[in-house]
């Protein structure tokens, strides 16, 4: 497992390594930049998967490089002083906002939340930064009707009709999205609001019928909880 | 009635009949119509004849002047047409010399005394005011004789002019006038003095105050001079000075009001209107010679006209005031129109000054508002140094690394602390003053500078040179300069970033450079946009009003700031 770790600080710097180092014994690598540009640069040389960003790194506000890690394919955990945009930070899609000053009990929870397989508490994520041709795009969550797991990366489906690839895997996304969001099979991410009835298919195939009459398959393993939670 | 009879009639009367024409229009100006109404309402009608003056013998002449040093008679007949029987009777006689005057033969009153045979003339003054007794007043047929002598003068081609009233109108018809002009005289007097003092005791001296004290003050004058006249019997000798000073006091005003205006509106080329202004006013002058009340008449028409430009290039500009000006320029001219010269004028005038007195309000409290804006200022930058320290990033940060060094080496986290504590109480002892001593402000930075090196576990270097111990500089300046060049510099990978501070003293300026010798950091925005400069140019702003330089830009050691002071101009 890489992790990247972009902090101007040095002092700070070592010690979010030293404790991220403690919380992932051995298994993790990690690398250290000191500017937003190496730190760029150090993400498009190798693939990563955690990144811990500052938000003010020399100066230069955090904002747009915040954009452009989150539509990547890794998790980014802030660890920041300006607590004040920890609410942005979340709406654009980060795991977790670690505030300075932190102790390690702070920045592990934030690392459970990386490691840990089920789906977190949803917290106020708004938009999902899709990257198109080179510009980073938001896509609004409201907009979205499902998503769908399509190997490395997932497809969004909009309620518009419009389809937009994301570079996170079904496993990130569902760790970010609000609970309003449902996975209802290995493969399917479900928009609560746009769930119409339960579909049970002859040779006891399950299926959910959409509100625009889309048909989408229900794992085996998901009915029991969905039906439960239909009622 | 003979042609010379309506000549003179028009040469008279045609100062009452244009008032009896225009009363009609008058209710636009409620204060004159009081005044015009009492002046123009003629109870009296009469016609006269041509006058003649002769010695004795020989033919008739046209004027006194031309009769040499013997004495003239001049017979006026006159035609009492009508008038109201209980006022007295009174004649107004207008006319240059020493003269008696005699109504069907009965003598009335002297001015001045007649040359006689050894003794010199005694002049008498222009315009004099006899009561006709009542057994005389009769309506019909009257003659006027007048027995004189003119000196003086002669050249002048002035007849005698009679003109019978009622003698308490004529005498209260002075009072009248004199009660409103004295009391705009009064009014731009009081203002004179007031804007006199005004830029005495300016500490700005603005030259437009002055400028408007000095109209205010010619207008005064002008308007004494103009009147004058009704309380002081000036000796027909004299009688063309007056006219000549109101000329000149004219030309003046003419001159400056434009120039105000001008100063006013910030115009461009001043003198470019000025010389034109002022070769139109002597071509005035020149072309209209001895045609006094014609030439101080064109004068302020070029002055209404030169000042219409300025006030329409103002407000094409959309220069505050302009419309004012321009609307009280042309409402001068309305009333230019409708009132004959001599209160037309004045009026003008006064619209004109009272559109300068508004813009000079507006100008007054433009200034206001300005010093409202710096003491705002001020207390914004007071805050913004307050602020420098407990900005969450510097707070927060700051508070990280010094756990970080408290947990891993307890002694340096107390050194941490201290030099953080050390930073806090100079920041708290400089926040509410506007200059401190260059040592307070370096001590300032060296604090930073170890705090800082906690942080970034960087080495920082400090130099200075040629300090001089007794200059002040306004607070966290350098502090500022040095923040922004921890922030955009390059960790060296060996050695220290050195902050290297020289002062340097010429004569009409002082220097202070700031060179940060480091690799800088490529930074997408442009680093001389920033907050920091920002306070650093309101700051120099502050103390040094326009006279400071600052310039901050990457060099080849690294990056190089310069602040020069210059001494005040």
């Amino acid at each position: 497992m890489k992790i990247l770790i972009i902090e101007d600080e040095a002092r700070i710097a070592k010690r979010i390594e030293r404790m991220t180092r403690d919380f992932f014994d051995k298994e993790a690598q990690i690398l250290l930049c000191d500017s937003v540009e190496n730190g760029s640069n150090a993400i498009e040389s190798q693939p990563i998967d955690l990144l811990l960003l500052d938000l003010n790194l020399n100066g230069e506000d955090g904002f747009d490089v915040l954009q452009s890690v989150v539509a990547k394919s890794f998790q980014t955990i802030i660890i920041s002083a300006y607590t004040e945009k920890a609410i942005t930070a979340f709406a654009y899609g980060v795991l977790d906002f670690v505030p300075k000053p932190f102790d390690v009990i702070r920045l592990s929870q934030a690392f459970e939340r990386f490691t840990k397989p089920e789906k977190q508490s949803g917290r106020d994520l708004q938009f999902l930064a899709v990257k198109k041709a080179k510009v980073i795009k938001l896509i609004d969550i409201k907009d979205i009707r499902y998503i769908k797991g399509a190997g490395i990366y997932t497809e969004l489906h909009l309620s518009d009709g419009r389809m937009e690839l994301h570079d996170k895997s079904l496993e990130s996304l569902e760790k970010l999205l609000p609970p309003s969001f449902e996975r209802i099979h290995k493969s399917y991410i479900l928009c609560w609001y746009e769930a119409d009835k339960l579909v049970v298919e002859a040779g006891g195939k399950y299926s959910m019928l959409l509100k625009n009459a889309e048909l989408l398959p229900v794992g085996r393993s998901k009915y029991k909880e969905l039906r439960h939670k239909m009622i | 009635m003979s042609t010379a009879l309506r000549a003179f009639e028009m040469h008279f009367f045609i100062r009452y009949l244009s008032y009896l024409y225009l009363m009609y229009r008058f209710l636009l100006f409620i204060a004159f119509l009081l005044l015009l109404f009492t002046s123009c309402k003629q109870d009296i009608d009469y016609s006269e004849s041509k006058p003649e003056y002769w010695t004795g013998k020989g033919t008739p002449l046209e004027y006194p002047g031309k009769i040499g040093d013997s004495a003239f008679h001049a017979k006026l007949g006159l035609k009492l047409l009508k008038r109201n029987k209980s006022e007295p009777l009174g004649l107004q006689v207008n006319g240059f010399g020493a003269f008696k005057v005699y109504w069907d033969g009965v003598y009335l009153g002297t001015n001045g005394r007649m040359a006689g045979s050894g003794q010199p003339e005694i002049p008498g003054t222009e315009t004099t005011y006899y009561q006709i007794p009542e057994k005389f007043s009769n309506l019909g047929e009257h003659v006027v004789t007048v027995v004189g002598t003119q000196s003086e003068l002669r050249d002048s081609y002035r007849g005698i002019d009679i003109k019978p009233e009622s003698y308490l109108r004529m005498l209260r018809f002075p009072l009248i006038i004199m009660s409103f002009m004295n009391l705009m005289a009064g009014a731009f007097l009081i203002a004179a003095i007031y804007y006199f003092f005004l830029y005495l005791n300016s500490s700005h001296r603005q030259a437009a105050v002055l400028l408007f004290g000095i109209i205010c003050l010619l207008f005064f004058i002008l308007l004494i001079m103009e009147y004058v006249k009704f309380y002081i019997d000036i000796p027909y000798t004299q009688f063309y000075t007056r006219l000549e000073i109101v000329g000149w006091l004219t030309f003046a005003i003419s001159m400056l009001v434009p120039w105000y205006f001008m100063l006013q509106f910030g115009f461009e080329k001043k003198r470019l209107i000025l010389l034109l202004l002022f070769v139109t006013l002597i071509a005035i002058y020149i072309l209209n010679y001895h045609h006094y009340d014609i030439t101080a008449m064109r004068f302020s028409y070029a002055m209404w006209f030169a000042a219409l430009v300025i006030a329409a290039s103002a407000v094409f500009r959309k220069i505050k005031g302009g419309l004012i000006v321009l609307a009280g320029l042309l409402a001068s001219a309305i009333v230019n129109y409708f009132l004959v010269y001599d209160f037309g004028l004045f009026i003008t005038f006064t619209i004109i000054v009272l559109s300068m007195l508004y813009l000079h309000t507006i100008r007054t409290k433009a200034i206001e508002e300005a010093h409202d804006a710096s003491l705002l200022l001020s207390s914004r930058l007071q805050l913004e140094l307050l602020k420098k320290n407990i900005q969450p990033h510097f707070l927060r940060n700051t508070l990280t690394s010094l756990i970080d060094w408290v947990e891993e080496s307890p002694q340096q986290g107390v050194v941490f602390i201290r030099a953080l504590a050390d930073e806090f109480d100079i920041m708290n002892s400089i926040s509410e003053v506007t200059l401190i001593p260059i040592r307070q402000e370096i001590e300032l930075c060296r604090k930073h500078l170890e705090v800082m090196s906690f942080r970034k576990e960087v080495c920082y270097d400090w130099q200075e040179n040629n300090i001089e111990e007794n200059e002040s500089i306004p607070p966290a300046i350098l502090h500022t300069i040095i923040e922004n060049g921890i922030t955009h510099s390059l960790t060296p990978s060996e050695g220290c970033i050195c902050f290297s501070l020289n002062f340097r003293k010429e004569v009409t300026y002082k220097e202070y450079t700031l060179l940060t010798k480091a690799k800088n950091r490529q930074t997408r925005k442009d680093r001389s946009t920033g907050t920091g400069f920002k306070y650093i140019k309101a700051r120099l702003n502050e103390s040094y009003g326009d006279n400071w330089h600052f310039e901050s830009h990457a060099v080849e050691q690294g990056w190089l700031t310069i602040i020069k002071i210059f001494d005040k101009k």
